[in-house]
């Protein structure tokens, strides 16, 4: 099975949430919403990005919520990161344009060849080799957090280390990861 | 790379993140911020390219607050023979001399076991096809050199009991555990007090209801039911969602019977309560079907494969 989703998603499952009154915190809250978007870089768009939470609240009837205001940030925050990453991509499909001359472009996640798949085989082997080398207690807590989606007090919790333990083994072991990916990425 | 972002990607990444405010001032504390935050959130996202996709652990839904969110699966509890007693009066046990005179060797044959008791009243229960070590002169050492064997430890905490797996070190304090070791891979259960493992490296600490196992796919701790450690001492293999090949080897080793498995009968999982029976021709007639598998009898051994029951 596929590890959790980018960016939680599953938090906007309403079914976990049992208080009421979505719409009436977003409302409360709508000035430090407001400040938490324009913050985020959203500028002069950031009223409508609020309009789009608000119309979203109210079409989906999503319901009592257990904890309304991280819901909603993490909503908003959801949002922002939509917007960054179809930014980036246009900007890469337009680069690719230019430089294809006016040639077709093939959507490039339509199908995998198979020396392709042997690269990212290795690409697999190649991380899995990282994430071992920074110790058996780093990769264990990347994966608890990274694939698996287990908060960090819960990590903590169960190796019966410090929060402080499990956040500087996540750095270490992001940083390390996100630098492989880099290199592979200009490779 | 900005440590910064880094630790706000890794923070609000996490399900129980709620310091929206704090984030926000940070975010305005510097017009660039919010630049390196989403360059980091998609550099985390493009993770997922190079990660394993984590089906050896099979998580429940992540943000799922009435559980812990992992139902574990890897680990297996063990199990043995009725005739446990009987085994050891009859078992061949070799004890070799090691170089160091104090260092003693105690073997038992698969199909046998035998309870070790040491002088400061801890006991060790091995099962059968089992290597291990002691120590004359400091009953507070031993060590799993292959094989299984659950421990219930007289705990003393000015001097704590270390079990050597390869070159992982379990320490107690206060404990019954479990702990099985084949190859290259280690399982440890914990049914009473507390276990840690490596107390000088990792030092992760194992309460009871808690198991590690370490194999080629990496470490990992997950839940246990504290019944299904050492079950194999009443009799019975306790299993949830293992391969069929750990299952095979346990088997091998309870019953004394040379067992291989079909490559997909091999990767087949099983959940459930097998009970060991000293007859193999009557153990697999029950045991076989339970799995959902067939067993023939080939030579002097036996073979699991795929069952015959309804084509899938």
């Amino acid at each position: 099975m596929a590890g959790p989703r980018p960016f939680a998603p599953d938090l906007l499952d309403p079914s976990r949430f049992m208080a009421t009154g979505l719409s009436a915190i977003f409302l409360q809250n709508r000035p430090a919403l407001l400040r938490f978007l324009r913050a985020r870089g959203a500028g002069e768009d950031s009223e409508d990005l609020l309009q789009d939470m608000w119309m979203k609240l109210e079409a989906k009837d999503l319901g009592p919520v257990a904890d309304p205001l991280p819901y909603l940030y993490r909503m908003a925050n959801n949002l922002m990161l939509d917007r960054y990453r179809s930014a980036t991509r246009r900007e890469r499909r337009e680069q690719d344009w230019a430089e294809g001359a006016g040639g077709v472009m093939a959507d490039p996640s339509e199908d995998i060849a198979i020396d392709d798949r042997l690269i990212l085989n290795q690409r697999l082997e190649e991380a899995r080799a990282v994430l071992r080398s920074l110790g058996p207690r780093v990769e264990l807590v990347f994966r608890r957090f990274r694939i698996e989606g287990v908060g960090q007090r819960t990590i903590a919790e169960e190796l019966g280390v410090s929060l402080t333990t499990v956040e500087k083994d996540l750095q270490k072991a992001y940083r390390a990861m996100i630098a492989l990916k880099r290199k592979m990425d200009t490779e | 790379m900005n440590e910064e972002a880094l630790g706000w990607v890794i923070r609000t990444r996490d399900p129980e993140f709620a310091d929206w405010e704090a984030f926000t001032q940070w975010l305005e504390a510097d017009s660039g911020h919010a630049a390196a935050y989403d360059a980091l959130m998609m550099a985390d996202a493009g993770l997922a390219d190079i990660l394993p996709d984590g089906a050896a652990t099979i998580a429940a839904p992540a943000n799922d607050p009435g559980q812990r969110g992992w139902r574990p699966v890897r680990w297996r509890g063990s199990w043995i023979a009725a005739g446990a007693v009987a085994a050891v009066l009859v078992a061949a046990i070799s004890i070799g001399v090691m170089n160091r005179a104090d260092i003693y060797s105690v073997t038992t044959k698969p199909g046998e076991t035998r309870t070790i008791a040491l002088d400061d009243g801890t006991r060790v229960e091995m099962n059968g096809g089992t290597t291990m070590r002691f120590d004359r002169h400091d009953s507070r050492f031993a060590a799993l050199d292959s094989g299984e064997a659950a421990f219930m430890v007289r705990h003393d905490g000015s001097k704590p009991f270390r079990v050597t797996v390869g070159d992982a070190v379990f320490e107690d304090a206060g404990t019954v555990f479990n702990i099985v070791h084949s190859g290259h891979a280690t399982r440890i259960g914990v049914s009473e007090g507390k276990v840690i493992y490596n107390p000088e490296a990792e030092a992760i600490a194992l309460p009871a209801g808690r198991a590690l196992s370490d194999d080629e796919s990496g470490l990992r701790v997950m839940d246990i039911a504290a019944d299904a450690v050492a079950s194999w001492r009443h009799g019975r293999l306790t299993y949830a969602n293992v391969p069929v090949t750990q299952i095979s080897a346990d088997i091998a080793r309870s019953l004394g019977v040379r067992l291989t498995a079909t490559p997909g009968a091999g990767t087949m999982r099983f959940t459930g309560t097998i009970r060991l029976d000293r007859d193999p021709e009557r153990f697999f007639a029950g045991a076989a079907p339970l799995m959902g598998l067939t067993a023939v009898k080939q030579g002097d051994g036996w073979l699991l494969k795929e069952g015959d029951g309804p084509p899938r």
